[in-house]
């Protein structure tokens, strides 16, 4: 009976140390989300999403360049990246026995870990100095191979996932290998794929180094992918550090919609794959 | 039961995994509409020797195999023939059910017929209805033939498979262990469902379950460590076997 008692002594003392590290995991990120709501939605009016910077002095005016060409350029490297990212990745999983995956699964991850600068760097000296112009096209470049490593990874982890005798199952229908590869194993977990797909842009979508120097940055619309190209996170910087109070009023405001951007982007893409979770999560959060 | 045709004919097929002889030289005959049991302990090869007949065997790195197998005539080891053609020939179905993730029961059913460039629509429900019918499902299924397959129970999940695999209307059925892991009332379903299914196919079923064998099967091979001990027909093979192996086997001596 003692020795029980114990027991659940023990049990309790774990729950509440296991409870404790979870509150702490959680607090930076609620405090950042919750200082953002503080500091940024105070600073944000509808002009900050319909209108282009105006000359320091004058008050007003918004990043709606900034939004536009954030969404252009991740959306540029999207469509570079994820295409060849998917058929890395289902290439690692279906057929990644050999020497040529073993160093592709190697360079991946060598890639998910290089500092972010040094691939605005390699851009740089890709495309900027040849062109002698920063572009946009040379930040979606960036963008992209920092999206590529994150798909290729997370889709072979995903297919990896599907148990072998679905495959053996597709084979004895008498259906060859690619066919069933793509249209049962890749078609059956297309929401787990997106899912993967979303979160790696959402990522990239916050990055404020690999733009610095090749998007560069300017202060009005520009649709050219070969000239210079505002985004969100580097205008957020730029006025962040500007001694102009107007200007780091509207970086706050910049950094919530940036933050709202990505949370956007994350939960859109388990909920838009998966109905049944936001069915659960609005339960949940109305409980 | 004599005069029946072979369907297909096994000639001393022998198996490896890497330098692991799985099954050696098995040599059997599979007569047309029957249904023929394998039983064995586990790890005797089974369902290696089974995976052989539709060459999905040597789908496992470093498997092969060797010998002959024909079917109607034809050595499906011979270089000549395609493995993906030979298995749209022998059907098989799987020892946990497995329908296909993210597609509707309908789908599931007709998905080998799709892949393989079927378009028309009314043959593909045409065909979806009569194999649910002859899986013994279409009664529990046709309201929500849009539904995943994945939502179904074990069992209905399995005899959406067995639907699947006759879609491709394979002469031959190879089925491994088809009923492990379903409960008995699931399992006798799919018993039920294997006496109807011979009216049209060969059946070769490995299983665990020596009743099971007694009561679907035909025919019954033995096998121990990788080795055919006996065949024949069922009746004899419970009731008065040749091979002292087997006796100890099917009375529960040993396995």
């Amino acid at each position: 009976m003692n020795q029980f008692k114990f027991r659940k002594v023990r049990n309790k003392l774990f729950l509440f140390s296991l409870s404790i590290a979870a509150v702490v995991c959680l607090a930076p990120l609620i405090m950042v989300t919750s200082f953002m709501l503080q500091k940024g939605a105070a600073s944000l009016d509808l002009d900050f999403f319909t209108k282009l910077p105006v000359p320091v002095g004058e008050a007003g005016g918004g990043m709606l360049h900034a939004i536009l060409g954030t969404i252009y350029m991740v959306t540029l490297g999207s469509l570079m990246a994820v295409p060849l990212g998917l058929i890395g990745g289902i290439y690692l999983s279906e057929y990644g026995k050999g020497g040529i995956s073993k160093a592709l699964r190697l360079a991946t991850d060598v890639m998910t870990g290089i500092p972010s600068i040094i691939i605005g760097i390699f851009a740089y000296i890709l495309l900027v100095v040849p062109f002698k112009s920063f572009s946009a096209l040379s930040g979606a470049v960036a963008l992209a191979i920092i999206i590529l490593p994150v798909v290729i990874r997370s889709s072979e982890e995903i297919l990896k996932l599907v148990p072998k005798h679905i495959r053996e199952a597709g084979l004895a229908l008498g259906l060859p290998r690619w066919k069933v590869i793509l249209f049962i194993i890749v078609r059956g977990n297309l929401s787990a794929l997106f899912t993967g797909v979303m979160l790696a842009i959402a990522r990239a979508s916050g990055e404020t180094a690999p733009l610095l120097f090749t998007a560069f940055g300017n202060m009005y619309l520009s649709y050219s992918p070969m000239e210079p190209m505002a985004s969100l996170p580097v205008q957020i910087y730029t006025y962040a550090i500007s001694p102009f109070e107007d200007w780091q009023r509207q970086s706050w405001a910049g950094a919530f919609v940036l933050i709202i951007l990505v949370i956007g982007v994350n939960l859109g893409a388990r909920f838009l794959m998966n109905p049944k979770a936001l069915k659960n999560f609005l339960k949940r959060s109305s409980s | 039961m004599t005069s029946k045709k072979n369907v297909l004919e096994v000639k001393n097929l022998q198996a490896w995994f890497g330098k692991f002889h799985a099954v050696k030289g098995v040599s059997t005959d599979y007569p047309e509409k029957s249904i023929t049991a394998i039983i064995g302990p586990s790890g005797c090869g089974k369902s290696t020797y089974l995976r052989c007949l539709n060459r999905i065997h040597e789908e496992v790195p470093g498997a092969r195999s060797s010998g002959q197998a024909l079917l109607l005539g034809q050595d499906i080891f011979a270089p000549e023939v395609d493995p993906v053609e030979l298995r749209q020939n022998i059907g098989m179905v799987f020892q946990k059910p497995n329908p296909f993730p993210a597609l509707s029961i309908f789908e599931n059913v007709v998905v080998g017929l799709k892949l393989q460039g079927i378009k028309n629509k009314a043959k593909l429900l045409e065909t979806a209805e009569r194999c649910l019918r002859k899986a013994a499902l279409w009664e529990e299924v046709k309201d929500k033939l849009h539904q995943q397959g994945t939502s179904l129970s074990g069992g209905q999940q399995q005899r959406l498979c067995i639907a699947r695999a006759l879609a491709v209307n394979p002469p031959v059925l190879l089925m491994d262990e088809p009923t492990s892991a379903l409960d008995p009332i699931a399992s006798a379903k799919i018993e039920e469902l294997m006496q109807d299914l011979k009216e049209d196919f060969t059946v070769i079923v490995v299983t665990h379950n020596m009743q099971q064998a007694a009561r679907v099967a035909d025919y019954t091979s033995f096998l121990m460590l990788g080795e055919l001990v006996e065949h024949g027909p069922s009746e004899i093979i419970f009731t008065n076997p040749k091979q002292s192996k087997t006796e100890d086997y099917i009375t529960g001596r040993f396995g």
